[in-house]
C-alpha cells in the first residue's frame, strides 16, 4: 500500500477504427480518492477504465499510475484490479476459489490462498457461503464475492465497471453506502464507472461529466450539481433548469437577457465580459423556484421577468417535494421541485396556468456551450 | 376435477407428442438389438443356426486370445486418434473463438471446417491411397526433394495410414462441441482472469479448458465410439495387416457365423457403454449443459 494511487490521464485518445471513442482526454484523480466517471452510453467512459485497467491500449496520449507510465504494462503490473460489469465470476469455481484465484495467479500455496480468502469473505459476511458455486448466489452476494476477488491482492487502485446495475433499488442503496465506506476504510484509490447522476453524487468525491469521449466537467458532487459549467451537465445532472437568452443589458455585473419567447432573465456575470446581442446560457435551480397558480390563461400576461409562465404537464410526488413539469410555449419543459408542505398549502392541477418564479441571486452562469472547441478554466 | 382433467389430457398429449420417435427407436433400434441379444445365445452347428439358449459363443470369445489382441488394437486405435483429435479439436476452436474477431469470419472459417464432409467417407479415405502410397505423390516429393533416397514404406497400409484416415475422419467430430461449448464462454471472465494476473497459458488451463469440458466430453464420446465401431478404414488403410473388434466381427458375418458375431456385438457394446459413461463419470455433460 506504500504505491500511490494517483492517476494521471494525459491526452488520452481511443480510436476504433474510424469513431473516437475517447478524446484526448487530461484529468488527474488524487490517491485515495473516490472518483465517478458519469456520462450517458457510449460516451466513453468504460474505455477510460478499461485503458486504465490495461484490457484497452489507447491510440494516443498516457495513463500515469503514481507517476508511472503504465501504458504496455499488463494489468498485475499496474497495481489495479477490475470489477467487471455483471461480475464475470468463474463460474465453473466456488466462491472461495474464485476469491482465491488472484492469490493463486501468484504462486500463494493453497493452504494460504484459501485462508486469505476465507478471511476476505468473513469481511463481506459471506464466509458460509465459501463452497457454494456462483450460479447459486444472489446478485447482491455475487457483487461481494467480486468486491473480494479485487481486493484480496491489496490493489492501489479499484476499477469498478457500473458496479451497481445489476441489482436491484434496495441493494443499490445499500451496496452504494458499503462502497464509499470499503474506499474510506482501505484508502486507495476507486474508479466507478456509472450512467446513474444519483449513484454518482452519492459516492464520489470526484464526480467526471462525459459526452462523446470529452470531459465536460470534472469536479466535486456539489459543484457538479450546483454550479454546472455547461448546459449539457446541467440538464444531464437534471437539478437544473437551463435558460438560453440574447444580452439586451449589462448593469452593476449583472446581464439582462432576452429570450426567444420574451422572457426576461437576469444573471451574474462572475465578471465575464459579454457585448450586447451575446446568446447566453444560464440555470436555476430546480428547488428554488416558486410556483404560482394565476387566473388568466398563460398568452394574456404581460412578459414575465425572472419567470416563465405556462400549464402544470405532470405532478410527481416525491416524499419530501413534489415534482411540477410545467409546459412553456416555446422553449423546452421547465420543473419545479416544490417543498411538500408549500406544494398542499396551495395546490396546482394537472393543466393549470401557472407562473414559476426565482429570484435573481439564484441564477448560475453556464461558461461553455458545452459544444467541441469550447473550453473554459 | 376439470384441473385435473386437463392435466391428464396434457399428460396424453405429451406422450402423443413423443409417440413418433419413441416407436421410431423401438422399431429401428430396440427390436434389432434385442435380436442381436437373442442369436448371441444361439447355437451353431456348421452353418446352421440352431435356436437354443447357450453360452458357446461367449465362452469361445472370451476364452481365444485373439479377442484380446482385438481389443488392444482397436483401443490402441481409439486412444491415439482421441487425442491427435483433442489436441486438434482443442487447438481449432481456440484459435476460432479467441483470435477470430469479426463473427461472420469465424462462422465461415467454422463451415471451413466442414467442407471435406460434403464428399463421402469412402472417397475421402481413398483418396489418400495415391497420396501416401508407395509410388505416391508424398513420397515423390520427399524424393524429388532429396529428403530421402527411398520411399518411406510405413506411409500406406500401416498402423499409421490408419491413424490418418481416423483422425481426417473424425476430427470435425470434435471441433464441432469444442467450439461451441467454447463459443459459449464469456469474454469478461477470460478477462478477469487476466486481470487477477494469469497468462496466456494460465487462462487456458484455468478458464479456457474447465469451461469447454462438456464439449470435450461430447467429441470425446463421438470419437471413441466412431473408433471402437469401424472397421472399413481398418480393412483398406492397414491393407489387410490390421484388423479390429468390428472387422473381425463383419469376417464372422461374412461366413455366416452369426450367433458369434452377435455374441461379438453385445460385448463391443458393453466396453463402448463402459467406455462412455466413464467420460460421463469425469464431466457431468447433463449439469454442463443444463447450466
Amino acid at each position: 500500500m506504500a504505491q500511490s494511487g494517483e492517476i494521471e490521464l494525459c491526452h488520452l485518445t481511443k480510436r476504433f477504427d474510424r469513431t473516437v471513442a475517447v478524446d484526448a482526454i487530461d484529468l488527474a484523480i488524487p490517491h485515495g480518492s473516490y472518483c465517478c466517471l458519469l456520462g450517458p452510453s457510449g460516451c466513453g467512459k468504460t474505455t477510460i477504465l478499461r485503458m486504465i485497467a490495461g484490457h484497452e491500449t489507447p491510440t494516443e496520449g498516457d495513463v500515469r499510475i503514481g507517476g508511472e507510465s503504465v501504458v504496455g504494462l499488463p494489468p498485475v503490473r499496474r497495481g489495479t484490479a477490475m470489477m467487471f460489469q455483471n461480475y464475470a465470476l468463474f463460474p465453473h469455481l466456488t466462491v472461495l476459489d474464485n476469491v482465491a484465484f488472484n492469490l493463486k495467479m501468484r504462486g500463494v500455496g493453497k493452504a494460504e490462498r484459501h485462508q486469505r480468502a476465507r478471511e476476505m469473505l468473513a469481511q463481506v459476511r459471506l464466509d458460509q457461503f465459501a463452497d457454494r458455486m456462483p450460479s447459486q448466489l444472489s446478485g447482491g452476494q455475487q457483487q461481494r464475492v467480486a468486491l473480494s476477488r479485487a481486493l484480496i491482492t491489496n490493489p492501489r487502485v479499484l476499477l469498478l465497471d457500473e458496479p451497481l446495475s445489476a441489482l436491484d433499488e434496495f441493494l443499490r442503496l445499500q451496496m452504494r453506502g458499503e462502497l464509499r465506506r470499503m474506499q474510506k476504510e482501505l484508502g486507495i484509490t476507486f474508479v466507478h464507472v456509472t450512467h446513474t447522476q444519483l449513484e454518482a453524487i452519492a459516492v464520489a468525491d470526484m464526480v467526471v461529466v462525459m459526452d462523446q469521449g470529452r470531459i465536460e466537467q470534472a469536479g466535486s458532487a456539489r459543484e457538479i450539481y450546483t454550479l454546472p459549467v455547461s448546459a449539457y451537465v446541467a440538464r444531464f445532472m437534471g437539478g437544473q433548469n437551463v435558460l438560453t437568452g440574447k444580452v439586451a443589458s449589462v448593469t452593476d455585473g449583472i446581464a439582462t437577457l432576452v429570450s426567444d419567447t420574451g422572457e426576461r432573465f437576469s444573471s451574474p456575470l462572475n465578471g465575464q465580459v459579454v457585448a450586447e446581442g451575446d446568446v447566453l446560457h444560464c440555470c436555476v435551480r430546480r428547488d428554488r423556484v416558486a410556483l404560482e397558480r394565476v387566473r388568466r390563461p398563460p398568452g394574456a400576461l404581460p412578459e414575465p421577468t425572472n419567470a416563465v409562465v405556462g400549464a402544470v404537464h405532470a405532478i410527481e410526488y416525491q416524499g419530501t417535494y413534489v415534482k411540477v413539469t410545467i409546459d412553456v410555449p416555446g422553449r423546452e419543459q421547465f420543473v419545479a421541485n416544490v417543498v411538500d408542505s408549500k406544494f398542499f398549502a396551495n395546490p396546482v392541477d394537472i393543466g393549470d396556468p401557472v407562473v414559476a418564479r426565482w429570484v435573481p441571486e439564484d441564477v448560475h452562469l453556464l461558461t461553455t456551450s458545452g459544444q467541441a472547441g469550447e473550453t473554459h478554466g | 376435477m376439470p384441473a385435473r382433467r386437463s392435466n391428464t389430457s396434457r399428460l396424453r398429449l405429451h406422450h402423443l407428442l413423443v409417440a413418433p420417435f419413441a416407436s421410431l427407436l423401438l422399431v429401428f433400434f430396440g427390436v434389432p438389438l434385442a435380436l442381436v441379444v437373442v442369436v448371441s445365445f444361439f447355437d451353431l452347428d456348421q452353418f446352421d443356426i440352431i435356436p437354443t439358449f447357450v453360452l458357446t459363443n461367449y465362452v469361445e470369445l472370451f476364452g481365444s486370445s485373439l479377442t484380446y489382441t482385438l481389443y488392444a488394437n482397436t483401443i490402441k486405435y481409439a486412444v491415439i486418434v482421441w487425442a491427435i483429435t483433442l489436441v486438434i479439436g482443442f487447438t481449432v476452436s481456440y484459435f476460432l473463438v479467441f483470435h477470430v474477431r469479426p463473427f461472420l469470419l469465424q462462422l465461415a472459417l467454422f463451415l471451413l471446417c466442414t467442407v471435406p464432409f460434403w464428399t463421402s467417407n469412402v472417397i475421402r479415405m481413398i483418396s489418400w491411397i495415391p497420396f501416401l502410397g508407395r509410388n505416391g505423390i508424398f513420397n515423390q516429393s520427399l524424393i524429388a526433394l532429396g529428403i530421402v533416397d527411398q520411399p518411406l514404406e510405413f506411409l500406406l497400409f500401416s498402423d499409421f495410414a490408419v491413424v490418418i484416415a481416423y483422425v481426417h475422419l473424425f476430427s470435425l467430430f470434435m471441433i464441432a462441441p469444442i467450439f461451441n461449448s467454447m463459443a459459449r464462454i464469456d469474454p469478461a471472465v477470460i478477462e478477469a482472469a487476466v486481470d487477477a494476473g494469469a497468462g496466456r497459458f494460465r487462462v487456458i488451463r484455468e478458464i479456457v479448458v474447465p469451461l469447454s469440458k462438456t464439449g470435450i466430453a461430447m467429441g470425446s464420446i463421438f470419437v471413441v465410439a466412431l473408433v471402437m465401431g469401424d472397421f472399413f478404414v481398418v480393412k483398406i488403410m492397414s491393407g489387410g495387416q490390421s484388423a479390429s473388434v468390428v472387422l473381425a466381427m463383419s469376417n464372422e458375418t461374412a461366413v455366416l457365423q452369426y450367433p458369434p458375431a452377435a455374441a461379438s456385438a453385445v460385448v463391443l457394446l458393453l466396453v463402448v457403454t463402459a467406455m462412455v459413461v466413464g467420460i460421463l463419470r469425469i464431466v457431468d455433460v447433463r449439469r454442463e449443459l443444463a447450466g
